[in-house]
């Protein structure tokens, strides 16, 4: 028993030095070359990569490779990766995702996952491994995908006017437009909005009355309020194409019986913002209006002949081809009023096997609640 | 309804709560407990019905809402438990917890905001969230029960080990469950499912950690030992919830509302 269990031991130090290596290897790259450039595993290497993986499914478990399956060896690298997170989760502007050690141990991880699958299928009881397959293939398949997979991975930002058509987009943090295989005209861009509403501020500190519990006015024709001990009556609110928004207010305090009345307006790009002052510091004024959705309607076209007509809003994207248009933003200096608005475009062809890996870990999930803490 | 009534419906749920727990202790019969509890249960689930509805979209929005599901479901999962396994203690323990969270919400609201941005108006909005609270709150059992198996002397841990697996199974379940869903409408919302943001990298690492926990066995880790991971999760996932806002790294988050 205790030579056993000093066996055990032995290759549990084995599996760690191991792991130690392959990362302190990746800490030697890191230091030589710097950054990984994700680019390296773009199409076809990700999908050797992926089938060198899945090959590892087909090898002996009791063999030297086979053994690095074992439940020993993920613990280690669950406690490595976490660690490695934790990092990332602490340091502002780390980039510990591209780095050589983070992408060794995803490595490693993807690999232990395909031995220990392999093991499970030697001996296959569906009864008995239903749930861990699920779980464990569906992650081993997420992690491909969304890993090496995403290298291919292509998104580019693209202003439309509207009344134009546009077919240039930039990357991500670029500034020199690319042609692009798809063009997008713009026929109409709106927004709707949520009231802009009255608030009482203190000019000094900016804090919104009163502290720490403010409270707010719908800015709507004759909604009415109690702030502080202010009750505040909105008079006439005004909001027209290209203008700020404007409201007449009167504010009565209960304590004082003194009335106080006139125009607030949050301002816009061009109009100057006004507030009505109650005291020195005190003063009513009036919040931006929040946009509540904004759409953008559309054609795609791709080079391929696609043409698309379509709307696009936050939440609900475009399929054109292999591509999707997102809604991304507009001129928020200009509000309701932009004429241009801001299109993602995502390239994503690993994005079936990613849903395919979801659905399954979310199966797998299920099997959780369903069997609770029952060992297999 | 607003949250302005919320106090008269919270303290009478907490009345409610306290005497079914106590009556659970103290009288023969178990009726007069659970129609107590269940009485505290839908006074409370009434009010945020009646929020709901006067707002025109889940209440599950801010800080303040999310701990009031929280008040709820940690008393929902207690009671639930309780029925299933029979530990008054856990019942009283999730009542305590609810007051805190209860209390929390009456005196730091942080409920003022009520515009929903537009990449939160998705039908994934109510389900994420939900199902992640929930996670929660099996989590925050799992932990309190780890913590008196700890406590106990080694040996006399009861049937507290075949507790916690239940709880952290389910909890997981739940919570991998809520992070997949978050993916899915992150796809849609923001054309990625993952972009390892500051809330991204904590759901990851709490997720890990209780992976590590569920593992345990297989690196021949003790059950008693592995049980000082559970609390150690638990504090990922509190960062996860409240904590990552106030990180260095909240302002590179695209979660922060």
């Amino acid at each position: 028993m205790a030579g056993k269990s000093k066996g055990k031991q032995e290759t549990f130090i084995r599996e760690l030095l191991f792991i130690l290596a392959v990362t302190i290897a990746g800490f030697a790259l890191q230091f030589v070359i710097g950054t990984l450039d994700f680019a390296i595993f773009a199409w076809p290497v990700n999908i050797v990569l992926a089938a060198t993986l899945l090959a590892l499914a087909f090898v002996k478990p009791d063999s030297f490779v086979g053994k690095f399956g074992s439940g020993r060896v993920s613990v280690i690298l669950l406690v490595s990766i976490t660690i490695m997170s934790v990092y990332m989760g602490l340091v502002p502007g780390n980039d510990v995702k591209h780095s050589w050690p983070f992408a060794f141990t995803y490595l490693m991880i993807m690999a232990n996952l395909a031995l220990t699958i392999g093991r499970r299928l030697r001996n296959f009881k569906l009864k008995r491994d239903y749930s861990f397959m699920l779980n464990h293939f569906g992650l081993f398949l997420l992690l491909v995908a969304a890993g090496p997979g995403s290298a291919d991975m292509q998104r580019y930002f693209m202003r439309v006017a509207e009344g134009q058509t546009e077919w240039r987009g930039e990357g991500e943090g670029s500034q020199t437009p690319k042609e692009l295989p798809l063009a997008i005209t713009l026929n109409d861009f709106s927004m709707e909005e949520y009231s802009p509403r009255i608030a009482l501020i203190d000019k000094t500190t900016g804090d919104t009355q009163p502290l720490g519990k403010p409270s707010l006015i719908e800015c709507e024709e004759g909604s009415e309020g109690l702030i502080s001990e202010w009750s505040v009556v909105v008079d006439t609110f005004d909001y027209r194409p290209r203008m700020a928004p404007r409201a007449y207010i009167t504010a009565t305090n209960k304590a004082g019986n003194s009335v106080v009345s006139g125009w607030v307006s949050c301002g816009n790009h061009f109009q100057p913002f006004s507030v009505l002052d109650i005291s020195g510091n005190l003063c009513f004024a009036m919040t931006f209006p929040e946009p509540k959705k904004f759409t953008s309607d559309v054609v795609v076209y791709t080079k391929k002949g696609v043409e698309k007509k379509g709307v696009v809003e936050v939440n609900s994207p475009l399929t054109a081809g292999s591509w999707k248009v997102y809604q991304y933003s507009y001129d928020t200096r200009a509000g309701r009023d932009s004429e241009i608005s801001v299109f993602e475009l995502v390239y994503d062809p690993w994005i079936i096997p990613v849903y395919a890996g979801i659905i399954l870990v979310m199966l797998g999930s299920l099997t959780l609640f369903w069997r609770g803490g029952k060992k297999e | 309804m607003s949250w302005s009534e919320f106090i008269y419906f919270a303290a009478g749920s907490l009345i409610l709560w306290y005497s079914g727990t106590l009556a659970l202790y103290k009288s023969k019969k178990a009726m007069w407990g659970n129609l107590l509890i269940a009485g505290g249960i839908l006074l409370f689930a009434a009010f945020i019905g009646l929020l709901w509805g006067s707002m025109d979209h889940p209440p599950l929005r801010t800080m303040g809402e999310t701990r009031l599901w929280y008040s709820l479901f940690i008393v929902l999962v207690g009671y639930a438990t309780y029925l299933r396994w029979k530990y008054k203690w856990l019942m009283a323990y999730s009542v305590v917890v609810s007051t805190v969270f209860v209390l929390v919400n009456l005196l730091k609201p942080e409920i003022h905001t009520t515009n929903l941005m537009p990449a939160l108006q998705s039908i994934w909005f109510v389900p994420h969230v939900t199902v992640y609270i929930l996670s929660y709150a099996m989590m925050g059992a799992a932990t309190i029960a780890a913590l008196i198996a700890l406590w106990r002397e080694e040996g006399k841990e009861g049937e507290l080990f075949a507790l916690i697996d239940n709880l952290i199974f389910i909890g997981f379940g739940f919570l991998i469950a809520g992070m997949l869903m978050g993916a899915i409408w992150a796809k849609e919302a923001w054309g990625d499912y993952w972009t390892w943001d500051p809330k991204e990298v904590w759901a990851f690492i709490t997720a890990a950690s209780y992976l590590v926990y569920l593992h345990a066995s297989y690196a021949n880790i003790s059950k008693r030992k592995a049980l000082i991971i559970i609390p150690l999760a638990f504090i990922m996932l509190m960062i996860t919830w409240l904590g990552v806002e106030y990180l260095a790294v909240a302002q590179e988050s695209i979660h922060s509302y």
